[in-house]
């Protein structure tokens, strides 16, 4: 092709695209929903029937689903919602720099009406702390500004068979996990597969320090209530516990760089029999593993790192906000629920009925009994914007030898003293 | 032997330079089963098209790549109008005041997307042109062009000045001999200005993520950065979304290559 030739081709592309404006569609007859599910997890498969529900009952009405990145809409949310071109409803982070966020701005619309005149309330129950927000968008307030319908937490994934062998049983303490680890590192084996590099570490850590805390403890780190001591016998006992698991070697110190995906792929591929992080890998080591047998349990401790799910919110600018109220029902009716259970998510409000898979049910039992016990810590890195790359960093240091448990407890207090300063607390 | 020492050490050292390549297009091949089993290093067993054909599916890979072929022409042609029209004054106009207006140019292209971010939502926003592909074609033709005028001042304020001279002679004016000597001249540059544009808007990813938020709308590496979650990552469909990303951009470089050589070596050899 001659350059002339080509130019004007390109030109014609040009002026083309200056011809065709956005393709939104805002008409009155469409409605859109924003999520970041991957399509075979246990949420995408519910609510895609939940859609399906809603087209049936709005035949007339162009029923938009867009599948969106996790980073596009944490960093444009704000942007999104301040424009003309917000969906009427979509999936949104919980936490006080996410939900409490927008909701302080005041692009989001206040739920809490519509909460007790549906009964929301009731069926997301002990999980409900990251759905309601403050006049400052702290969570915990008597607000809600968006609505689970799911929830998440950490538990220990084990291989049976590699125990078996072992001639160990599932731990339900954790001194029979850690006499576990013991065996198998006698054995040859490194016993916890984790990553320092990403959220799995510092969560084991925050595990331990939950193994002395109680609800009180952590409202006062999580929603400000009180005073925060890094350097109390919780937080040390997370900080020693974890710097003495690696100086024993039940993780292995050259873990420190690794990636969530690192953790999950040494576990399903039966390299290391323990790995201690959230539900939200349940799916796929269901989906993977077929040459051993395994299982989950519960935290040992009456607390564990968890929550509600993400949350569905209403932009202020939706123009079909009782329809967006109508979708977030029919989410949480018990026939979607019982979809969202048996495709191996945690479900807030099933039948009573058994999930068809005794490791599903087994998930949900184990939710039920922290939840009964109101046993959630939520995760370390919420208090804080930011606040999880400097966990990250602290945990990697504390793995590498690179600090010691007080001075890795130390980074922490920084970042979040000036979180609170920010916020005025 | 020396001489061949040093060419296999420069051997070795491309295909370390290579390697990481080279395991994402083996991974973009596997089955997400082989990848979870064996990890990613091993070889897949089969060659399996299941990660490319998903990933294509799963966000319209057609349309994304219409709208990046779209929005990455336009810039390219565009800014290098604008470029030429903005150096013909800087360089050969040379019109007072030049150096400064050549350092903010300079200076503007050293300002973080981050801090731009806002304001363009903003301007976007008001115009009523937010969520068009028109907005990031605007964008990106300033943010290029801006780059381009730097660059071709400084080769124009060198432009051979018998030319010019020998053009007012013949009684050009100045429209006559910006199109009739000063582009042909330097035709090289602008095709190596061209391809260059048009990789860079290609690869482009935060801006348009922040001006392009219908699905509809967005560019190739925008929607397939569905693909990374929020606590776990897909590798095969990554990697199968990588080589998919990639591929338009080397193929044009391909195609463009010829331009690409003249333009660096135009004026070596007098």
């Amino acid at each position: 092709m001659t350059s002339k030739r080509l130019t004007a081709v390109v030109l014609a592309a040009s002026l083309a695209a200056a011809g065709c404006g956005g393709s939104a569609g805002d008409d009155d007859k469409t409605f859109r929903i924003w999520h970041y599910e991957s399509p075979d997890s246990a949420m995408a498969i519910a609510w895609n029937k939940a859609v399906d529900q809603l087209k049936q009952r709005h035949p007339d009405l162009n029923v938009v689903v867009e599948e969106k990145g996790f980073e596009q809409i944490r960093k444009t949310a704000s942007m999104v919602l301040g424009s003309n071109e917000a969906p009427d409803v979509l999936e949104y982070n919980k936490g006080n720099a996410s939900t409490g966020l927008l909701a302080k701005q005041g692009l989001l619309v206040d739920l809490t009406d519509e909460v007790k005149a549906k009964g929301w309330d009731a069926k997301v129950g002990a999980v409900d702390t990251a759905a309601r927000y403050d006049e400052s968008g702290v969570m915990g307030g008597d607000k809600w500004y968006g609505v689970p319908n799911y929830a998440e937490y950490v538990l220990v994934y084990y291989n049976k068979d590699m125990f078996d062998q072992q001639g160990l049983q599932p731990p339900t303490t954790l001194d029979q996990l850690t006499a576990a680890m013991d065996k198998f590192k006698s054995a040859g084996i490194t016993p916890l597969a984790t990553g320092g590099g990403e959220y799995p570490a510092h969560q084991v850590l925050y595990q331990l320090a939950l193994t002395e805390a109680d609800r009180d403890w952590v409202d006062r780190y999580q929603r400000y209530t009180g005073d925060v001591d890094f350097h109390d016998e919780a937080w040390t006992k997370g900080a020693t516990t974890f710097a003495d698991w690696v100086a024993k070697g039940y993780v292995d110190k050259d873990d420190a760089g690794l990636k969530a995906e690192d953790m999950g792929l040494s576990f399903m591929q039966g390299k290391q029999p323990v790995m201690i992080t959230g539900s939200w890998w349940f799916g796929r080591v269901k989906a993977t593993i077929k040459d051993f047998q395994w299982g989950t349990t519960a935290w040992p401790g009456k607390m564990t790192s968890g929550g509600s799910g993400n949350l569905w919110v209403v932009p202020k600018g939706s123009e079909k906000q009782d329809i967006a109220k109508e979708f977030i029902d029919i989410t949480l009716s018990q026939e979607i629920q019982d979809v969202l259970r048996d495709s191996g998510g945690v479900a807030l409000a099933a039948s009573d009925g058994q999930a068809a898979d005794p490791q599903t049910q087994r998930l949900n039992e184990d939710f039920a009994a922290v939840a009964a016990a109101d046993g959630f810590g939520f995760y370390p890195d919420w208090p804080a914007p930011g606040f999880y790359d400097v966990h990250v960093s602290a945990v990697q240091k504390l793995m590498t030898g690179g600090a010691t448990p007080d001075q890795a407890l130390d980074e922490l207090v920084g970042p979040y003293r000036e979180n609170l300063a920010d916020i005025g607390k | 032997m020396r001489r061949h020492a040093v060419l296999w050490s420069f051997v070795a050292l491309a295909l370390v330079v290579l390697a990481p390549f080279g395991v994402v297009l083996v991974n973009g091949f596997k089955s997400p089963e082989q990848y979870s089993t064996d990890g990613p290093i091993s070889l897949p067993d089969r060659v399996s098209l299941d990660g490319i054909t998903a990933v294509w599916e799963r966000v319209d890979y057609g349309e994304k790549l219409l709208n990046s072929l779209l929005i990455s022409s336009s810039v390219a042609v565009l800014a290098v109008v604008l470029a030429v029209l903005n150096a013909y004054a800087l360089g050969i106009g040379r019109i007072k005041g030049r150096t400064w207006v050549l350092v903010l140019f300079l200076a503007a292209n050293t300002l973080p997307q981050e801090a731009l971010a806002y304001p363009l939502y903003f301007l976007a926003n008001e115009t009523g042109l937010y969520d068009t592909r028109l907005s990031v074609i605007i964008v990106f033709t300033a943010i290029q062009s801006a780059f381009g005028t730097y660059l071709l001042a400084s080769t124009f304020s060198g432009f051979p000045r018998e030319l010019l001279d020998a053009a007012v002679v013949d009684g050009a004016g100045k429209w006559q001999t910006l199109l009739r000597v000063v582009v042909p001249v330097s035709r090289p540059t602008l095709g190596v200005l061209f391809v260059f544009f048009f990789i860079w808007t290609w690869n482009e990813f935060f801006l348009p993520m922040v001006l392009l938020i219908s699905n509809g709308n967005q560019t190739v590496p925008v929607s397939l950065g569905v693909l990374q979650g929020q606590q776990m990552m897909d590798a095969t469909a990554s990697s199968a979304s990588a080589l998919l990303g990639v591929v338009p951009a080397i193929a044009f470089f391909l195609l463009f290559q010829r331009a690409l050589a003249r333009g660096i070596t135009a004026g070596a050899i007098k």
